[in-house]
């Protein structure tokens, strides 16, 4: 499984700025793995997306791809409707 | 200073400190001082209550602003007094508010960023409450909650409906987000969303975005006793990575230049309408096309002279809080900004001839 991460917006709002980060979760270490599985699974993303938005001043929008299998899902979360522990873990990439 | 009298029939306060002053000991004092301006100020405040009730009774209560939106913190917060600031530390991971390390009235931690956290906190909730008599950003005196160390690497500053968080920045980008004009800019989100809200994209989001940097901009200034044209009207002046070619992230006074650089590109803020930037990305451009009402801004200060956080900042202050439309555009913003002014200043006063020149020179009439 591949996760593909795009982050863009907050204070700053630089496109430029953007973060980019991709990462092959097999070559991942096995509690790694299995964590990024749990928490980057297609249905887990997409009842994210669905969860309110809140109040958003400044706050990033993250664009995720998942790819498995030769199939790709993308979902765009907004920061605050990503649990901190997945928060922690796209920071660790 | 103060000298609590005791006689048999009740306690009574002959204070010399007036109560202006005792706000500004509250927030500067070392700790016990402060505390003990807290003290005093709850004293007097409860003897003034006490006072008022007498003298008032019998009267109407003051007429309230109208409208859904409207918030009544025109007219001055009676019970407003000193902040409550809360300042944790998160431990680099997101999962908020974190660890506190520093509540009202305790000495610094020796964290860098919670300590600036904390003083500009209080310098923020100074100049809404002393200039503009709000107490605090909801105007009832919530708690000033702010996370330092929020994630790691994170290039990011926000206000999330409840507090402020700060992230350290990744050194490359961002070097720091704690600097005042970016703390003002949170906590003046917080003022926004209390004052009837600005939906945050296209024009309104723009305009929240505008309002922010105003806020952020003035309490730089006051902190620093700086009259317009001494001013550098920089918003984040110094948090651009070292390596960065560029002084800030915004300019007020020059919309545009605040840096041009390899890898961040050039500043994309316009200062005209002309230039206003069409775009689904940002939330519709809110941190773009911010500039055109943040120019608005510099000129009006600018043709006036003096202090901005005084007559100027007093007509944006009002403007806010009477807008009563959350998705207002800029024209619709101008139009707030010169009913604010006239109140203040009289009609056919200087200042609104200069505010309809300044919102003129970009590009929109009033
Ligand atoms: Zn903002």
């Amino acid at each position: 499984m591949i996760i593909e991460i795009a982050a863009q917006g907050g204070f700053g709002g630089m496109a430029a700025a953007r973060l980019r980060k991709t990462i092959d979760v097999d070559d991942q270490p096995e509690q790694m793995r299995q964590e990024l599985c749990d928490a980057f699974g297609p249905d887990e993303l997409a009842r994210l997306a669905r969860q309110p938005c809140g109040a958003c001043a400044d706050r990033m929008t993250y664009r995720i791809t998942v790819t498995e299998d030769c199939e790709s899902h993308s979902f765009t979360l907004h920061e605050q409707q990503i649990p901190p522990e997945m928060l922690d873990l796209i920071d660790q990439m | 200073m103060c000298f609590l009298l005791n006689s048999s029939h009740h306690h009574s306060i002959h204070c010399i400190v007036p109560p202006y002053m005792l706000r500004v000991l509250a927030l500067r004092g070392d700790p016990r001082t402060a505390e003990m301006a807290r003290t005093l100020l709850k004293q007097t405040e409860k003897l003034r209550d006490e006072r008022a009730e007498l003298t008032r009774a019998g009267l109407p209560p003051d007429q309230p602003l109208g409208g859904a939106y409207a918030t009544s913190a025109v007219t001055p917060a009676k019970d407003l007094c000193c902040p409550d600031r809360r300042i944790h530390d998160g431990q680099f991971r997101a999962a908020l508010p974190g660890k506190l390390v520093r509540s009202e009235g305790q000495d610094p931690t020796g964290i860098a960023d919670a300590d600036t956290a904390y003083d500009a906190a209080g310098q923020v909730f100074s100049l809404f409450a002393e200039e503009y008599g709000r107490n605090s950003l909801d105007g009832e005196g919530m708690p000033l909650i702010a996370t330092v160390h929020h994630r790691r690497d994170y290039n990011n500053a926000f206000w999330n409906g409840t507090q402020m968080a700060y992230g350290t920045g990744d050194g490359k980008i961002f070097r720091t987000f704690l600097e005042l004009s970016v703390i003002g800019h949170e906590m003046a989100h917080g003022v926004i969303q209390h004052s009837g809200g600005l939906i945050y994209e296209n024009q309104s989001g723009a305009l929240n975005e505008s309002i922010a940097d105003v806020f952020g901009s003035l309490a730089l200034q006051r902190a620093l006793g700086q009259e317009v044209h001494q001013a550098d009207w920089l918003v984040g002046r110094g948090i651009l990575g070292p390596g960065i070619n560029g002084v800030a992230l915004r300019s007020m006074k020059a919309p545009g230049t605040a840096y041009a650089d390899d890898l961040l590109g050039q500043d994309p803020q316009p200062w005209h309408m002309d230039h206003f930037v069409t775009t689904t990305d940002d939330n519709g451009g809110v941190h773009i096309n911010s500039g055109i009402p943040n120019h608005a801004f510099y000129l009006f200060c600018a043709y006036l002279g003096g202090r901005s956080w005084e007559l100027p900042g007093r007509v944006w202050y009002r403007a806010l809080q009477t807008l009563n439309n959350p998705m207002a555009s800029f024209s619709d913003w101008a139009d707030q900004t010169m009913d604010s002014a006239i109140e203040l200043a009289g009609r056919g006063s200087i200042e609104t001839v200069m505010l309809r020149r300044a919102w003129k020179l970009v590009g929109i009439a009033i």
